[in-house]
C-alpha cells in the first residue's frame, strides 16, 4: 500500500499541473460505480431473474415431455386444492419452525454459557465440528443412527427409557423428529458462532458496571446482554430461517417424504412433481408459489437489517 | 456473604462445564462412532444389534478408490468449486467496492437485490435452470455447476467483502487519490491488499458452501463427468446389498479434513463470513 502511494507520488505534481487533462467527464464519473457493480447484477439477475420468469411462463403449461399447451392459471387452481401440496407447506413449517426454535434456545444457552469461559476457544471448535460436515454426509450419519444401524434405539434400551426398538422412520412424529434432530445437529453451532461473537463484542464496560452495582449474571443477561443482541439475533435467525425453509437434504436421503408424505417439504415438493412426475409446469406453479413465500420474508425482514454503504 | 459467593460460583461453574460438555459430546461422539464406520466391514454395519467394537479394516479406503472413479469425482468437486469462487472474487470485489464507497442512485435497490438472491430457494431455480442448461448442452458438465455454484455464493461474498471495505478509512484513499491515482488503481493496489482478510473469509465460506451443495448438482450431474463428493455419496449403493455406509463414511471424512482447516483457520472472522458482514466478530 505504502509503495502504491510512493509510486504514484510522482504523478500528483503532474495531476496538480493539468487538473483538467486528468480528471474525467461527469459522465464517465457519474457511470463508474455502476459499471463496478454491473457484471456482478447480471449474471444474477441470468441466473435468478430469467429462470424466476421462465418459471412463471411455464407455470401457465401442462407439459408433457416437449408438448406445451396453454392452460392458463388451472395449474394454480389445482395446486391450491393439492392436499399433498398443504401438507407439504405445513410439514415445511413444522418441521422447520421446530429446528429453529430448537436450535436457537441450545445456541443461546450454550452461547450465554461459554463467551467468558476461559476455554471458549476450544468449545467453539469442538461445536463447529457437525457443521463441517457435508449435509449429504450427516444425513447419512443419521439414516444409520436412526434407522439402518438401529443405534438410536439400542442406547435408548440401554438406558431404560424405552422398552423395544422404536421405527423412527416409520412413525409420523418420530420421523419429523429425526429431521429436526439431524437439523440441529448440524445447523446450532451457526447460530452459536455468531452468538458468542455478538456477546463478546458487546462493550464490557456496561456488563463491569451493573455488576458492581450488584447485578446478579443472571439478570445481566436478560436485562442488558439480550437486548442488546436483540438485532444481531435476528440477522442469524432471518438466515437460518431462509435455509430451514428450503430444507431438502436431509428429506431426499433419510425419509424420501415418507412415511405417507408427512416429512415431505415444500422443496422436496418440487422436486419430485418435477423430476420424478415430470409434471413441470405444475412443480413450476409451487415453485412460484415458493417464490413468493420468500420474497415476502426477505422484503419483510430482511432488509431492515442489512444495508448497503455508509449513509 | 463472601463465602456463600465462592460456593455459588463453584456450582454454576459446574453446571455450565455439565451443559458444554453433554453439547460437546452430543457433538462429537456421532463423528467418533461414524469414523469407525468407515474403518470396519460392511458386514459390520446393519446388524439386529449394532456392534461398538467391530473389527478394524481399511476396507472401505481400498473400495473408494477401486469401485468408484474417486479421482473423477475429486476433480470434479475442485474445478467446479475453486472455479466457483474465482467467479464470485472476481465479479464480488468491484461490485462492493461499488456498494461501498459510491453514492448514486439506487445503490440501497442494488445491493438489496444482490442480497436478496441468497434467500431464493434452490427448488425455486431448479427447474428452469435444468431446462436452461439442457437448451445450452451443459447437463452432466462440470461447468454448469461451477456457474450455479457462483452464482449462489455471490451475495454472500460481495456482502462480506463490502462490509470490510466499509472498515477501511475513506482517508487513505483520498491520499492515494491527490497523488493522483485512478478509482480503478486505488482499488487493486490498496483496497484488495488492505481487506485481504475479508476476501479469505469470504473464499472460504464459499468454498464451504459449494462442497455443501446438493440440489442442484443433483438435477444437473448424472454421471462421473459431474458428480461432485457431495451427491457422488447418495450413489454409494450397491444394489441388492443396500447402502455402503463404510464408504459413504470415508469420503464424509476426506471432504471433512480440508473443510475443517479452512474453516479453524478464519476462525476469527468466522460469524462475521456467516452473517454477510452484519456481526463485527
Amino acid at each position: 500500500m505504502a509503495q502504491a502511494i510512493t509510486l504514484n507520488s510522482g504523478r500528483a505534481a503532474q495531476v496538480a499541473r493539468s487538473p483538467l487533462r486528468r480528471r474525467r467527464s461527469p459522465l464517465q464519473r457519474k457511470a463508474f460505480p455502476y459499471l463496478l457493480v454491473a457484471p456482478a447484477v447480471i449474471y444474477l439477475l441470468g441466473i435468478t431473474f430469467y429462470p424466476g420468469l421462465y418459471a412463471i411462463y411455464q407455470s401457465l403449461f401442462r407439459v408433457r415431455f416437449n408438448s406445451w399447451t396453454f392452460i392458463g392459471l388451472d395449474n394454480y387452481s389445482k395446486l391450491l386444492a393439492d392436499n399433498e401440496f398443504w401438507a407439504s407447506l405445513w410439514n415445511t413449517f413444522l418441521m422447520g419452525s421446530g429446528a429453529l426454535l430448537l436450535e436457537f434456545l441450545i445456541a443461546l444457552t450454550l452461547a450465554a454459557l461459554a463467551y467468558r469461559d476461559p476455554f471458549i476457544r476450544s468449545w467453539r471448535i469442538v461445536f463447529l465440528l457437525p457443521m463441517l460436515f457435508m449435509p449429504s454426509a450427516v444425513s447419512f450419519i443419521w439414516k444409520l443412527a436412526f434407522n439402518d444401524g438401529r443405534v438410536v434405539s439400542d442406547l435408548l434400551m440401554r438406558i431404560g427409557l424405552i422398552g423395544q426398538p422404536l421405527d423412527f422412520l416409520g412413525d409420523v412424529w418420530l420421523a419429523r423428529l429425526s429431521l429436526i434432530i439431524t437439523d440441529v445437529w448440524q445447523w446450532t453451532p451457526f447460530l452459536f458462532v455468531i452468538f458468542v461473537a455478538a456477546l463478546q463484542g458487546q462493550d464490557a464496560e456496561i456488563e463491569e458496571a451493573a455488576r458492581l452495582d450488584g447485578a446478579r449474571w443472571s439478570q445481566i443477561f436478560w436485562n442488558i446482554s439480550l437486548p442488546m443482541l436483540r438485532p444481531i439475533i435476528a440477522v442469524a435467525l432471518v438466515l437460518r430461517g431462509i435455509d430451514i425453509v428450503t430444507m431438502f437434504t436431509s428429506i431426499f436421503i433419510i425419509t424420501g417424504g415418507t412415511p405417507g408424505g408427512a416429512t415431505e417439504t415444500m422443496s422436496y415438493f418440487i422436486y419430485r412433481t418435477g423430476f420424478k412426475r415430470f409434471d413441470f409446469g405444475y412443480a413450476s406453479a409451487a415453485s412460484v408459489l415458493l417464490l413468493a413465500l420468500t420474497v415476502i420474508i426477505a422484503q419483510s425482514f430482511v432488509k431492515r437489517f442489512f444495508r448497503s454503504g455508509r449513509d | 456473604m463472601a463465602r456463600r459467593r465462592k460456593t455459588g460460583n463453584a456450582g454454576s461453574l459446574l453446571l455450565r462445564y455439565l451443559v458444554l460438555g453433554s453439547w460437546a459430546l452430543f457433538c462429537v461422539a456421532p463423528i467418533i462412532w461414524f469414523l469407525t464406520i468407515g474403518l470396519r466391514p460392511r458386514t459390520e454395519i446393519v446388524l439386529p444389534q449394532p456392534l461398538y467394537f467391530p473389527t478394524f479394516t481399511l476396507d472401505a479406503w481400498n473400495m473408494i478408490w477401486s469401485s468408484w472413479p474417486m479421482g473423477a469425482y475429486l476433480r470434479n468437486s475442485l474445478i467446479a468449486i475453486f472455479g466457483s469462487v474465482l467467479i464470485d472474487l472476481l465479479l464480488a470485489i468491484p461490485a462492493a467496492y461499488s456498494l461501498a464507497r459510491y453514492k448514486y442512485r439506487f445503490r440501497e435497490d442494488i445491493g438489496f437485490y444482490i442480497l436478496s438472491t441468497r434467500m431464493m430457494a434452490p427448488a425455486v431455480v431448479a427447474i428452469p435452470i435444468f431446462f436452461l442448461f439442457k437448451t445450452m448442452g451443459l447437463l452432466d458438465s462440470v461447468w454448469a455447476l461451477m456457474l450455479i455454484y457462483a452464482a449462489m455464493n455471490l451475495s454472500l461474498v460481495t456482502w462480506i467483502v463490502r462490509s470490510y471495505m466499509l472498515d477501511i478509512p475513506p482517508e487513505i484513499e483520498d491520499a492515494a487519490r491527490t497523488d493522483g491515482a485512478s478509482d480503478l488503481r486505488i482499488l487493486v493496489s490498496i483496497i484488495v491488499p488492505m481487506c485481504l482478510p475479508g476476501i479469505i473469509t469470504a473464499g472460504v465460506i464459499a468454498v464451504i458452501f459449494a462442497i455443501n451443495e446438493f440440489l442442484f448438482t443433483l438435477l444437473i450431474a448424472s454421471t462421473q463427468n459431474a458428480y461432485t463428493l457431495s451427491v457422488a455419496l447418495a450413489n454409494f449403493t450397491g444394489g441388492s446389498d443396500g447402502i455402503i455406509y463404510n464408504a459413504i463414511a470415508m469420503v464424509a471424512f476426506i471432504a471433512f479434513v480440508p473443510a475443517m482447516l479452512l474453516v479453524v483457520a478464519i476462525q476469527q472472522h468466522l460469524s462475521r463470513g456467516l452473517t454477510m458482514g452484519a456481526v463485527k466478530g
